[in-house]
């Protein structure tokens, strides 16, 4: 008997304009010990599914077919109080995010021990001797002492596993684990990954491990079951779903998927989901306005072997703990001795796991922070202590494109204002008629259309956003683009849309760019040299072959090491591809 | 946590400094206050002595630099009506408004969590929407109204509270006097507080009910319910303490501004309090009365603010005081 | 302290209407409640106001003199049918033309236990000639010449008519009791406007009642002297509880709910409520305070036109404005006097004629009128605020143009001083309740040395009243000085010197069993040592 078994469930979230199915006809059963993977973009209904098993959807939704069966008992449709005898004590929970999945106010103890006390009547005695167990069981050091800690007292890896913990404190037979690494660094998800398979394999307990990652696929799950649009496509094993996917939909995720192991010149069929895009227009940039140098600029015809940027000796340190007297205080060196340059025409990555001090040189350089010591040099000129108004012609030649479309567009805005904005501003343009002739020019360029400049950025999906966020920084003709994780926030096939984006906006346009992210094979993809980032110094500077090949550096090693092997995914269609 | 306080105390003369300089750079404009003080018929000739006297004839900075060197040393200034130290004749009705905002503050308290858990629960019911109704009314109606319809129904139809004053007190310290021992004084506190209450109550109702919709939403409460705890250990333990945090800081800076929204409370129902003597003091012109009223406030937000981040420094484990001074 | 609270309690108790929530209050202190004796009866008194200081001589307004009838008593006082009556004067005679000879009652005793005589008046003289608020009421005198220990000569300057209406002011105050220094080192009998004196916080008069404690602005409350010499007087009030309710409102809910016995005054507003209430008495009267807009003829050059100036009288209808805007509460006014005063004119008739306004607007060549600007206090008379805009739109329909400002009272009387507008609200007592007082600040031509005309900022002038001003100071028959105040009045009317509105009437309400009606009066100083509670 299977441990899970869904059966043509159906999810629907009412809408005003009717019932929304969310999930449709899904079927799948997991067997004791053995860890399935859900795999999907977002809007598939992957976590959708996840919550369903234990009842916790967020109204209006709903399970309108189908029945949910437990180790042989029918589990959906039960009453709130039943429900609450299985979660916990049948199906432990793991969230995505553990910042946020802990209550904040309360101590690890507190948290571990109600739930002991909850799903196994224990008193409070073993209760605490209980917690003390599963905290060592997850990995985490001198347990009597962190106990009795707050959440924000921990690493993100550290709660992640406190957030195990808790969810096998009722002793679960079946684990649903939601997206549990999406927000860890790549050598902490590694650890996690294999905490929860080891635990499953040691206790035989079952797990459905809903994801988009395709790494975390390949690396931990025996089964992989591939959503789109509330309905499965696909479901096998995983070594068979990767190697030769039969569906068309399945195809295009994994040929989306960029790759540590080669790189290519663009993704190829990304094109499943916004179709639209490849209809992208084509600009003959040596005639028009994106083409032309502002006055004053044309006799600057950049020296090909000079550096376009370079970054000499920056230092910045925070201040974490304000104090009266200097000994007290705490400082955290953001930046340490950063020395790079780039040249013109390419892309420079900085890699680094959070905290590495990547975001901070580039806001150094965007003049957004000021460093204490060193220099930046753009085109020549030392741009960070100039006064404000000589700084205006450099805000317009070097633009940022943020990690968080949704945050770094103003909702009040309508699209055709976010992106004339800087224009008006720097003055770029003679009229309002030849304004609005290259918004439109520049929403045709990124694959937007120009009939978009009216809608405002909430009736647009995150890839879309990135887009336009792409056009906003365009607009001012500039010739150093800085990426901050530009694609972080986006599913595989929309960062390989706009990665393909990217890739032709410096094609045709001979864009300079310092591409940042903490992605190698994104990296590997994007960028022609790569300095590797640790606790704010550069620790290896290398091209991207020689990093990818042969990495010096211990810390390379490791952090190339630790990617998720997606050897084996099927290489279809990728062969003209190659660089 | 010394330096916290210390800062505090900073800011806090700053912001009385910067009080009294507005408040007497403006007090010409408020009035003469020899005419408060004497009868019509009394000549122009014998006003103008008077004022001499009272040295409000001098130059403006003259009279700053006076005003000035006896704050320094604590001295206000002397009330002209009361002819007693301004700054006393404060303290002896701040008394009487702490206890007002103190009554007004538990009611707010003990309808607004429950009132306001209710509402983020239940968030389509009948009854939520009933409260929120109720509680736009409360908001759209002058206080002064809800304390005369309050005194009409409950003093002169039903004759069962008094009307004005504080009742039966009974001394405590340092001057200090209390309606809250006697029966007599607790009956008098009714009135007032719920009309003072009623001000802020629909706000904090409505911020409870806001923040709590949203602490409900957050992963954390999803987690608490997937780890099997019971529907009111996730409401009342978990989500209130998170709801409180926000409410704290907003509610603690609304319970400052109700020393200040005393006035007119204090005013209808006689309450002899700092307000009601403020209103007073601006009608009788009584300047140092007011510039000593306005640096006691000033102080009150100072001492309710400290507090406000005191208390949510002890809730909060993740804020350290000596970052939060900042 | 706290006996005394649960005394008032349980006395409130004994009155049927007190059933509130103190029943456990009563039951604890009926024993105290019997020690004191069923003949106990207290007063709650609500006023808008509380006496500024203990001083009588202090600040001159309405509250200090309610509180200078209760503790201290004066030599002669005001009557109901505005006569004088004797108090520590038994009687008095005319000796010559400045001098006026009072005899003193013998036996009584001031709150110390000192006894009082003529020497204790003469101290009270000289002191009040040193006021600030009362000297000019005193400035005619000369001095008080001491006879015997029970008689005096208050001798004028000049020939005076008006040494009885300024004995009204007169509350012999106890000289021993304020002889000597203070803790502080202080003269227990300083006056001082502004300082913390002797005086202002202790009292020792002849007075109906002694002060058993006072908190400022919160309460005062007092207790009958026992050892009062007027053992005529029906009152039988042991205790007076007087707190002072500035809000309209509340002073009339606290009435309406019990919680006080009596009011004053009670705002137009409430007058129907009150009057339906049949557990209230409530007590009105046509008052003597007068409210007058004064024409600046310096300022506006058509206003030196009488013609204008009568034009404006008999566009203001100031009948509608009693009616309407006061409810009925109030005396419409032609000129300065109230009845009952020696220079009313019973023939002066108001005279609101639109018709003949517009008229004499076109007579005097203003046929289109003018624009001027008008002021008028916010927070001084009753509805002071809505009567400057009725007048404003009624002089629109003459084609006079009036934009008006109103200021808080305390901004609008140096506005008044500096004569800031052409058009000026204002409002007048006289405080020797006599006619030529509203000719000596009103309408005499202005004269800083002089004194007069102080409050005159339409500056109207006209010698022939300023002559007869000062024959009516010096003529002490009664009769002739009456026809000449009342010629005053009708030069004024014919002048159209001011534009009179109304009298203010006064209303005073207790609870049914307060016998209020005798003891009130037109000056507003309630007699309460005459006040009798009934029993129910």
């Amino acid at each position: 008997m299977a441990l899970l078994e869904v059966k043509e469930l159906d999810i629907q979230f009412p809408t005003r304009f009717g019932p929304g199915h969310v999930v449709r006809q899904l079927s799948f059963s997991l067997e004791k010990g053995e860890i399935l993977g859900l795999v999907g973009e977002s809007g598939a209904g992957k976590s959708t599914v996840g919550n369903a098993v234990i009842d916790l959807l967020s109204p209006p939704g709903r399970v309108t077919q189908g029945e949910i069966i437990l180790n042989g008992e029918r589990i959906s449709g039960l009453s709130a109080k039943q429900m609450r005898e299985i979660r916990g004590r049948k199906i432990g929970f793991i969230f995505q995010d553990p910042m946020t999945s802990l209550n904040p106010l309360f101590t690890i103890e507190t948290q571990l021990i109600e739930t002991l006390m909850t799903n196994l009547d224990l008193s409070k005695e073993e209760s605490y001797k209980k917690a003390i167990e599963l905290l060592s069981a997850v990995g985490i050091p001198e347990p009597e002492i962190r106990i009795k800690q707050y959440p924000h007292q921990f690493s993100g890896g550290m709660r992640q596993r406190v957030v195990i913990a808790i969810a096998l404190a009722g002793d679960p037979e079946l684990i649903i684990a939601d997206e549990p690494t999406t927000a860890l660094d790549v050598s902490i998800q590694d650890q996690i990954l294999n905490l929860i398979r080891d635990l499953c394999k040691s206790k035989e307990v079952g797990c459905v491990l809903v994801t988009h990652d395709m790494g975390v696929i390949a690396n931990t799950t025996d089964r992989v079951a591939v959503m789109y649009n509330g309905e499965l496509v696909e479901i096998g094993s995983t070594q068979q779903v990767l190697e030769s996917p039969q569906h068309p939909y399945t195809k295009s995720l994994i040929s989306a998927v960029p790759r540590s192991d080669i790189k290519l010149k663009r993704f190829p069929h990304v094109d499943y989901i916004e179709k639209e895009q490849e209809s992208k227009k084509t600009i003959d940039v040596k005639q028009h306005w994106l083409g032309q140098r502002q006055l004053g600029e044309e006799t600057d015809v950049t020296n090909e072997k000079e550096a376009l940027l370079r970054v000499e000796a920056i230092n910045l340190r925070f201040e974490t703990q304000h104090a009266f007297f200097e000994k007290n205080r705490k400082y955290l060196q953001a930046s340490n001795n950063v020395s790079f340059s780039v040249m013109p025409g390419e892309t420079y990555g900085l890699v680094g796991e959070s905290g590495s001090g990547k975001s901070t040189i580039a806001r150094i350089i965007a003049g957004l922070y000021k460093q204490d010591s060193g220099q930046i040099i753009f085109d020549g000129q030392e741009i960070s202590s100039m006064s404000e108004g000589q700084r205006r012609s450099i805000r317009q030649q070097i633009q940022m494109v943020f990690q968080n479309p949704y945050s770094s567009l103003n909702s009040r805005m309508n699209i055709f204002d976010i992106i004339s904005e800087p224009i008006v501003f720097h003055r770029l343009a003679n009229d309002k008629k030849q304004v609005s002739n290259i918004v439109s020019d520049l929403l045709d360029y990124v694959g937007l259309g120009a009939a978009a400049a009216v809608k405002y950025p909430h009736e647009f999906s995150g890839g879309q956003r990135q887009r336009i966020s792409i056009a906003r920084a365009l607009a001012t003709r500039p010739r150093f683009l800085i990426c901050d994780e530009p694609t972080s926030a986006l599913d595989v096939s929309v960062q390989a849309q706009i990665l393909n984006l990217l890739k032709d906006l410096q094609d045709e346009l001979g864009l300079t760019m310092l591409f940042i992210s903490h992605d190698l094979p994104v990296i590997r993809q994007m960028c022609d040299r790569i300095a590797v980032m640790k606790q704010g110094s550069i620790v290896e500077e290398a091209s991207v072959d020689n990093l990818f090949t042969s990495p010096q550096n211990p810390y390379s090693q490791e952090l190339i090491n630790l990617m998720p092997n997606l050897d084996n995914l099927s290489r279809e269609g990728l062969d003209d591809l190659l660089v | 946590m010394a330096l916290f306080l210390l800062k505090r105390l900073g800011q806090g003369l700053v912001v009385m400094f910067i009080i009294s300089t507005i408040a007497f750079a403006i007090q010409d404009n408020l009035g003469d206050p020899l005419r408060e003080l004497v009868g019509q018929a009394v000549s122009e000739q014998e006003r103008e002595k008077l004022r001499d006297e009272l040295g409000l004839n001098d130059p403006f900075l003259v009279q700053y630099g006076r005003f000035l060197k006896n704050a320094v040393q604590g001295d206000l200034g002397t009330s002209y009506f009361f002819k007693e130290p301004a700054l006393k004749v404060i303290l002896t009705k701040l008394s009487a408004t702490l206890e007002l905002v103190f009554g007004a503050t538990l009611i707010i308290i003990f309808l607004s969590i429950p009132l306001g858990v209710y509402t983020a629960v239940h968030p389509n019911g009948f009854t939520t929407k009933l409260i929120l109704g109720w509680s736009i009314l409360g908001i759209s109606i002058p206080v002064f109204l809800t304390a005369i319809l309050l005194v009409y129904f409950f003093a002169v139809t039903l004759g069962w509270l008094p009307s004005y004053g504080r009742g039966e007190l009974v001394p405590m310290f340092w001057g200090w006097e209390t309606g809250y021992l006697t029966l007599d004084g607790l009956a008098h506190l009714v009135l007032p507080c719920i009309s003072l209450a009623s001000i802020m109550l629909p706000l904090f109702i409505r911020l409870i009910r806001s923040e709590m919709v949203e602490v409900l939403s957050a992963e954390y409460i999803k987690f608490a319910h997937a780890k099997g705890l019971s529907r009111n250990r996730i409401l009342y333990i978990h989500a209130l303490k998170n709801t409180l945090l926000p409410v704290i800081t907003v509610g603690g800076v609304q319970i400052g501004n109700m020393v200040a929204y005393t006035i007119l409370t204090e005013t209808v129902f006689q309450w002899p309090g700092m307000g009601f003597l403020f209103l007073e003091a601006v009608t009788r012109v009584d300047t140092p009365l007011i510039v000593a009223f306005l640096i006691v406030v000033g102080a009150v937000f100072v001492v309710v603010n400290t507090l406000v981040d005191l208390i949510y420094g002890l809730i909060n484990p993740t804020v350290r005081l000596t970052r939060s001074a900042q | 302290m706290k006996t005394g609270m649960n005394i008032r309690s349980s006395l409130r108790g004994l009155r049927p209407h007190a059933s509130k929530l103190k029943k456990g209050i009563i039951a604890l202190s009926i024993a105290s409640a019997f020690s004191v004796g069923a003949l106990a009866n207290t007063l709650k008194l609500a006023y808008d106001a509380d006496p500024v200081s203990l001083d009588p001589h202090e600040q001159l307004s309405g509250a200090t003199l309610q509180y200078s009838h209760m503790v201290f008593d004066p030599l002669v006082r005001w009557t109901k049918a505005h006569d004088f009556e004797g108090r520590l004067a038994e009687k008095w005679e005319r000796v010559d033309d400045k001098t006026v000879r009072f005899f003193l009652r013998k036996g009584v005793v001031f709150h110390s236990g000192n006894p009082f005589t003529a020497k204790d008046v003469a101290w009270t003289f000289d002191r009040l000639k040193s006021s600030p608020d009362f000297k000019a009421i005193f400035d005619p005198f000369d001095k008080i010449k001491v006879i015997d220990d029970h008689t005096i000569d208050l001798v004028s300057k000049d020939t005076f008519p008006l040494t009885l209406h300024a004995s009204t002011y007169i509350f012999p105050m106890d000289s021993k009791f304020y002889a000597g220094k203070d803790d502080s080192g202080a003269d227990k009998a300083e006056l001082k406007k502004h300082g913390n004196t002797y005086a202002s916080r202790k009292a020792s008069g002849t007075g109906p009642f002694t002060i058993e404690s006072r908190e400022q602005g919160i309460k005062v409350v007092f207790k009958r002297f026992d050892q009062y010499w007027d053992k005529q007087s029906p009152g039988n009030v042991s205790k007076i509880e007087l707190t002072p309710i500035k809000e309209d409102s509340t002073r009339v809910l606290a009435l309406l709910s019990g919680d006080v016995d009596f009011i004053a005054p009670v705002p137009p507003n409430d007058l129907d409520k009150i009057r339906k209430d049949k557990n209230i008495n409530l007590v009105e009267m046509p008052g003597t305070r007068v409210i007058t807009f004064q024409l600046n003829q310096k300022r506006v050059k058509a206003f030196a036109d009488p013609r204008v100036r009568q034009a404006i009288v008999h566009a203001v209808n100031n009948e509608g404005i009693v009616k309407k805007i006061m409810k009925g509460f109030g005396t419409v006014a032609a000129q300065n006097s109230p009845e009952g005063y020696l220079g009313y004119n019973a023939s002066l008739k108001p005279r609101y004629d639109l018709a003949k306004a517009k008229e004499l607007m076109k007579e005097a060549g203003f046929e289109n009128g003018f624009s001027v600007s008008m002021m008028a206090p916010n927070n001084r008379y009753v509805n002071d605020e809505k009567i400057a805009q009725a007048v404003a739109s009624m002089l629109a329909k003459i084609n006079i143009k009036v934009s008006l400002k109103t200021l808080p009272k305390a901004q609008y009387w140096p506005e008044f001083d500096k004569r800031s507008a052409d058009i000026m609200m204002i409002g007048w007592h006289a405080d020797t309740e006599d006619s030529a007082n509203f000719a000596e600040f009103l309408t005499a031509c202005p004269n800083s040395e002089k004194g007069l005309g102080q409050y005159n900022s339409g500056n109207y002038c006209n010698k022939k009243v300023d002559e007869l001003l000062m024959q009516a100071n010096k003529e002490t028959d009664i009769k002739k000085r009456s026809e000449i105040l009342q010629e005053i009045e009708k030069i004024q009317y014919d002048d159209a010197a001011f534009v009179p509105l109304h009298f203010q009437d006064l209303a005073w309400a207790a609870r049914k069993n307060v016998n209020i009606e005798p003891i009130v009066n037109v000056m507003n100083f309630p007699y309460l040592g005459d006040l009798v509670i009934n029993k129910k």
